[in-house]
């Protein structure tokens, strides 16, 4: 079992030729990173060139979260611990490996349209490695968008953006449950210490009102500028749901506490309360989205943008029933 | 969303001429480049061939979209881009490319040239630029200018052909291709996928 610098060579031959079982049937490979002779670094560097042949290849991406997983088990690893101090930023380390798997990702999704593989081990890696950190998915938020607009009938490029909102709100939400909320007391019951709870609720809690109606202007742009992508209106209905799963009855709770924090603000009488609470969609919305199916159509030349736009309102409908 | 080549021809008598070409082949792995180059010239000619004076037209062949515009004066440009590229813009950039050529080059030498012998040289620019659609062209000015429905749609490049004729024969009499790019379309073609090569 030996290994050395000619076995490396002789896997990395292994797999320019057969990248199918180069990962997966090879047991070496494993072999020669538990015993610590190949470092898992030079083997996501060697599954980084295998990528940029091979950007879908299923078997390289799954042994990749292999190795990640080991590195994160290892002590080498500095963990990414937010229970002590929730506004600690990740390790260095850490930090540079995300970079670096956020890069390969990007890169991979841009040799093959909708890569799902690319797609699925960047959340993968947001989830086990980043633990889902809101500064970091409100980077990756705005670091995609470029390339988004870019690749306008990626689904899977636009399903990544629907999964970091769908973060964002799940990560204020436990921020948020933490502040122990009884809609029949005044005052919250704070567990974590209060301003760094504040903080970091805060931020997020500003944020996400904003973040969805940022999205659906980025919709709405993308939509007129590149008719017919069935793409564009599938996301546009994830970011609309988000929108109605936002101003539901646990979000709300939030906003109450940020009334209440700030005692100047003299508009949140019971009935503004009692309007948030409600889970119904918003009748505003609604409104706004018909209306802006109705410029469509109104404007539209291409048939697939009409037919889009059509099934849309349909849906639409069915929402309010 | 990505454009691939530009080319400016003469829709001559049988045969289309090509006077210049822009290419961006930088998205293909390195030993494919010169059949994809050589591949979109033949397309971009035949295309030409097979389209009538003063239309417009988008073929469809694979992930592929081709954009012709023949002028009423033989004069045509065609841009091979992705299904992404909106064609609005595709259209619009012809359209501007062909009204400078046509005033930077003396009209006498449109049926007798080449890429050697032209002299213009924007049209690696304009592909440079267009790559980024929203940067290149503001939207509203070619919502108003173009009227879509005439532009004829394509759905293969079959479509473009006489009856009988085959793109296997016309590959093989093909001069502008060179023969490992026509052993790599009988191969493509054996295996079901056609110009895998694009």
């Amino acid at each position: 079992m030996a290994e050395t610098s000619e076995e490396v060579a002789v896997l990395v031959q292994r797999v320019v030729k057969d990248i199918t079982n180069a990962f997966r049937r090879n047991p070496h490979i494993k072999e020669l990173i538990l015993s610590g002779t190949l470092h898992p670094v030079k083997d996501l560097h060697l599954g980084k060139l295998a990528l940029t042949k091979f950007p879908k290849s299923p078997e390289t991406w799954i042994h990749r979260r292999w190795v990640l997983q080991q590195l994160i088990q290892e002590t080498s690893l500095p963990a990414f611990v937010t229970k002590g101090n929730p506004a600690a930023l990740p390790a260095e380390r850490t930090q540079r490996l995300i970079r670096e798997e956020m890069e390969v990702c990007g890169e991979a999704a841009g040799r093959y349209p909708s890569n799902y593989n690319a797609w699925s081990h960047r959340i993968w890696v947001l989830q086990h490695v980043a633990k889902l950190d809101v500064r970091i998915l409100l980077d990756e938020l705005s670091s995609t968008k470029h390339w988004a607009s870019m690749h306008v009938s990626d689904h899977s490029g636009f399903h990544y953006r629907q999964f970091l909102l769908k973060s964002l709100i799940s990560q204020t939400v436990i921020d948020g449950s933490v502040l122990e909320q009884n809609p029949l007391r005044s005052e919250p019951a704070l567990v974590l210490p209060k301003d760094e709870a504040a903080a970091s609720t805060e931020e997020a809690r500003i944020n996400l009102p904003r973040l969805l109606e940022e999205e659906v202007e980025f919709s709405t742009d993308l939509i007129d500028s590149y008719p017919g992508h069935e793409t564009l209106w599938c996301h546009r209905r994830h970011v609309f749901y988000l929108q109605h799963h936002l101003s539901g009855p646990h979000v709300s709770q939030a906003m109450e506490v940020d009334g209440l924090n700030d005692c100047s603000k003299q508009g949140y009488s019971q009935e503004t309360k009692r309007l948030k609470r409600t889970p119904a969609p918003d009748s505003r919305g609604l409104e706004m989205e018909h209306r802006f199916i109705d410029q469509v159509l109104s404007t539209c030349r291409n048939v697939e943008q009409a037919r889009f736009a059509n099934a849309y309102r349909k849906w639409l409908v069915t929402l309010s029933q | 969303m990505k454009l691939y080549s530009l080319s400016v021809l003469y829709k001559g008598e049988p045969k289309a001429v090509l006077l210049k070409a822009a290419y961006d082949v930088s998205s293909f792995s390195f030993f494919q480049r010169s059949s994809v180059q050589e591949f979109m010239t033949f397309t971009s000619q035949l295309i030409v061939e097979r389209s009538a004076k003063g239309s417009r037209a988008s073929v469809k062949e694979q992930e592929y979209l081709c954009h012709v515009y023949v002028r009423n004066d033989s004069l045509a440009g065609v841009v091979i881009a992705d299904s992404e590229y909106p064609s609005r813009v595709a259209f619009t950039l012809l359209e501007k490319v062909l009204d400078e050529f046509s005033k930077h080059v003396d009209r006498i030498e449109w049926p007798v040239g080449s890429p050697a012998s032209i002299n213009y040289t924007a049209l690696d620019g304009h592909l440079s630029r267009y790559q980024n659609p929203r940067e290149a062209d503001p939207m509203t000015k070619v919502q108003a200018e173009l009227d879509e429905t005439k532009i004829i749609l394509h759905n293969t490049m079959e479509s473009l052909l006489e009856r009988g004729e085959r793109l296997d024969d016309l590959v093989s009499k093909s001069e502008v291709l060179g023969t490992q790019s026509k052993a790599f379309y009988k191969t493509a073609r054996k295996q079901n996928s056609c110009c895998t090569v694009m």
